[in-house]
């Protein structure tokens, strides 16, 4: 490990990693190491420090009491926080997602939870959970759009606030709920509903993450995405007829 | 301790033989069935996320073995159809049978419990398993604890696995267990405490855990596994030599053990019973497809796909991937198994979900191809090994057995 090595942080696996969001961790090392970029994964513990020099953080799906424990123990360690003042990147799928709003509820009686504050989005109990295949649409930075491929399954609804802007339109699936959008971007916090994980299904999406953490473009990949092309045609496909 | 057959025989006969059991033929299975049909036997009921199915056939196999040629006083869904209707199916064919083996879906356990009183009920594991549908396993866990607490002192003996710590919550309200140190590996599903949502602490490999916070913590064992053998409450330690492979299948017999043990089975005639049972409801067998032999591995969730990869030893093998309903809609799960094990072999991805496979491998840095049809992939390793390997998602591993006539 050299000082230009990229530290990929995932986040309290144990607890927010039960739908295979471990995997976007999994895409970005391999994605930076075929373009001879360095990059190393530490996995982090609830009770253990969470690294302050991480380039990017990744939180995934959990549980309900799951999503409280995180974020008890994320504003104990402090160290997310600083990060992101430093210029880090989060990717947060899901309940990770929800955790980094102002609110969002657990179990049946609609328990509010303080949540990180990092997106202006709060999240309460929906009306149905919304589980199965998911298609939105995504607008890159350079404005031409691109879709996104996933599989939701979440009992909450999202509403956003001003400072947050959706990530995506949805064509087929839930979403946040209210009005069509899917997941929201704030600076350089995500938040997205979709596993698959997100980022295996996504390569232009996880080639976005990680021009961001390193603030550079990066060249395109033409070794892998053949396997990535057949896997999103065939997604694409299934979720449209 | 009751030790041979014909003790097993008379001591089974006490109760509920023939007529508490016998009722009109039924030409379908009504929604009532199932409580009718489990009531007045003398049952065991193995559930679980991973192993019910093997476990059920060393049960069934130990108490046939006992049974000697009273043996036809058993019945057993077999087949692994463990929902109220496959229960209540296999009720229906032997309504003269006193003594029933049941596996028994998570889901069912309840209602098995409130209608069937089982005498022993064993109890294998949770792990995360199809959550498209059970959203959190802990309502599974809650469950079954829920009905054992209503069941009280007419409830059954749970034969319980000592390493996880949502089955030792569900069965701590039973009045009277039998722990059993299990060696399991897997523990990316119980992070937390059931009980009170504190982090678990684990000592290590040793598999034990405790909750810091609250009562919660691992029992002292009474059967234990370790290595390929299982220690007895006795102290003696036995090589259970079965013919069905993985350290996963050794904790199974072990916890088949503790149950038929219950019933007045030595451990030596269950341990030959045990060694009868081959192929249970097919997985390990060996098909033929064309000029392909296939051994036929079924893997369900990522907790299984982490006990089969390592059994995988032949190059190249076939993994074949479904998402219906009963595989399990979302295969997130892919990226939770470590196929990096598989470097250095050739591997056909196969199955509708192929495709995620093949990503999943090529980040994996296995060499790989897709061949989504079934049948043609298992030609394309026609004459590369035989029989080849093969690890399935429950829908491509029923369509096996159906093509190879084995079911």
């Amino acid at each position: 490990m050299t000082d230009s090595t990229v530290k990929i942080v995932v986040v309290y696996q144990s607890l927010l990693g039960i739908y295979g969001d471990q995997g976007n961790a999994k895409v970005l090392h391999k994605r930076l190491a075929w373009r001879g970029i360095d990059s190393e994964v530490a996995f982090v513990e609830p009770g253990e420090a969470l690294p302050a020099d991480g380039a990017v953080y990744l939180l995934g799906g959990g549980e309900d009491n799951a999503q409280t424990t995180a974020v008890r123990e994320l504003k104990k360690d402090g160290s997310l926080f600083t990060a992101l003042d430093a210029g880090a990147v989060l990717f947060a799928v899901c309940a990770g997602y929800q955790i980094c709003g102002h609110t969002f509820t657990i179990g049946e009686n609609d328990e509010v939870r303080e949540g990180l504050g990092l997106l202006d989005v709060t999240t309460r109990r929906g009306t149905r959970r919304a589980v199965g295949e998911i298609l939105t649409r995504w607008t890159k930075p350079d404005g031409t759009t691109s879709l996104i491929t996933g599989f939701e399954n979440h009992g909450g609804f999202t509403t956003l606030g001003p400072d947050a802007a959706p990530l995506a339109q949805v064509e087929v699936g839930v979403g946040n709920a209210d009005d069509g959008t899917e997941g929201a971007v704030q600076g350089r916090v995500i938040g997205t509903y979709p596993h698959g994980p997100v980022l295996a299904r996504n390569p232009e999406l996880a080639d976005h993450v990680l021009s961001l953490a390193l603030g550079r473009d990066l060249e395109p990949l033409p070794g892998p995405q053949a396997e990535h092309d057949g896997l999103r045609a065939e997604r694409i496909a299934f979720v449209r007829r | 301790m009751v030790g041979d057959a014909a003790a097993l025989a008379s001591r089974v006969m006490g109760k509920g033989s023939g007529a508490s059991i016998r009722g009109q033929l039924l030409t379908r299975i009504d929604p009532d069935a199932f409580a009718e049909l489990v009531k007045g036997r003398r049952i065991v009921a193995v559930s679980g996320t991973n192993g019910k199915t093997t476990s059920t056939h060393f049960v069934a196999a130990a108490l046939r073995q006992a049974l000697g040629r009273d043996a036809a006083r058993l019945v057993h869904n077999a087949d692994g159809a463990n929902l109220h209707y496959g229960i209540a199916s296999a009720l229906a064919k032997a309504r003269k049978a006193d003594l029933a083996v049941l596996e028994t879906d998570e889901r069912v356990v309840a209602d098995l419990l409130e209608h069937g009183r089982p005498e022993v009920l064993v109890l294998l594991n949770f792990s995360r398993d199809q959550l498209d549908r059970n959203h959190e396993i802990k309502f599974l866990g809650r469950d079954w604890r829920n009905a054992l607490e209503r069941a009280g002192a007419s409830g059954p003996v749970v034969i319980a696995n000592a390493d996880d710590p949502l089955v030792t919550w569900a069965a701590e309200k039973a009045r009277k267990v039998i722990w059993v140190d299990t060696a399991t590996t897997w523990n990316a599903d119980a992070a937390m405490c059931p009980a009170c949502g504190a982090m678990l602490t684990r000592a290590g490999a040793s598999g034990a855990w405790d909750c810091p916070d609250c009562d919660l913590t691992r029992h002292p064992a009474d059967y234990a596994v370790e290595g390929a053998a299982i220690r007895l409450p006795d102290g003696r330690l036995v090589e259970p030599r079965l013919n069905v492979p993985g350290s996963f299948n050794v904790a199974n017999a072990a916890m088949a053990l503790a149950a038929t043990a219950e019933l007045g089975v030595d451990a030596d005639t269950a341990l030959i019973g045990f060694r009868t049972v081959k192929a249970p409801a097919g997985r390990f067998s060996i098909g033929t497809f064309g000029d392909t032999r296939a051994r036929l591995i079924l893997s369900k969730n990522p907790a299984g796909w982490a006990e089969s990869l390592p059994l995988l030893a032949t190059d190249p093998c076939v993994l074949m991937i479904d998402s219906v309903a009963a595989d399990g809609k979302d295969v997130s799960w892919l990226w939770d198994v470590e196929f990096e094990q598989l470097r250095g072999k050739h591997v056909v991805a196969s199955g509708p979900r192929a495709y995620d496979l093949a990503v999943r491998l090529t980040y994996a840095e296995v060499e790989h191809e897709v061949i989504v049809d079934l049948d043609a992939a298992l030609k394309s390793v026609a004459g590369k090994a035989d029989p080849v390997d093969v690890i399935a998602t429950y829908t491509p591993f029923q369509k096996l057995l159906k093509t190879a006539g084995l079911r």
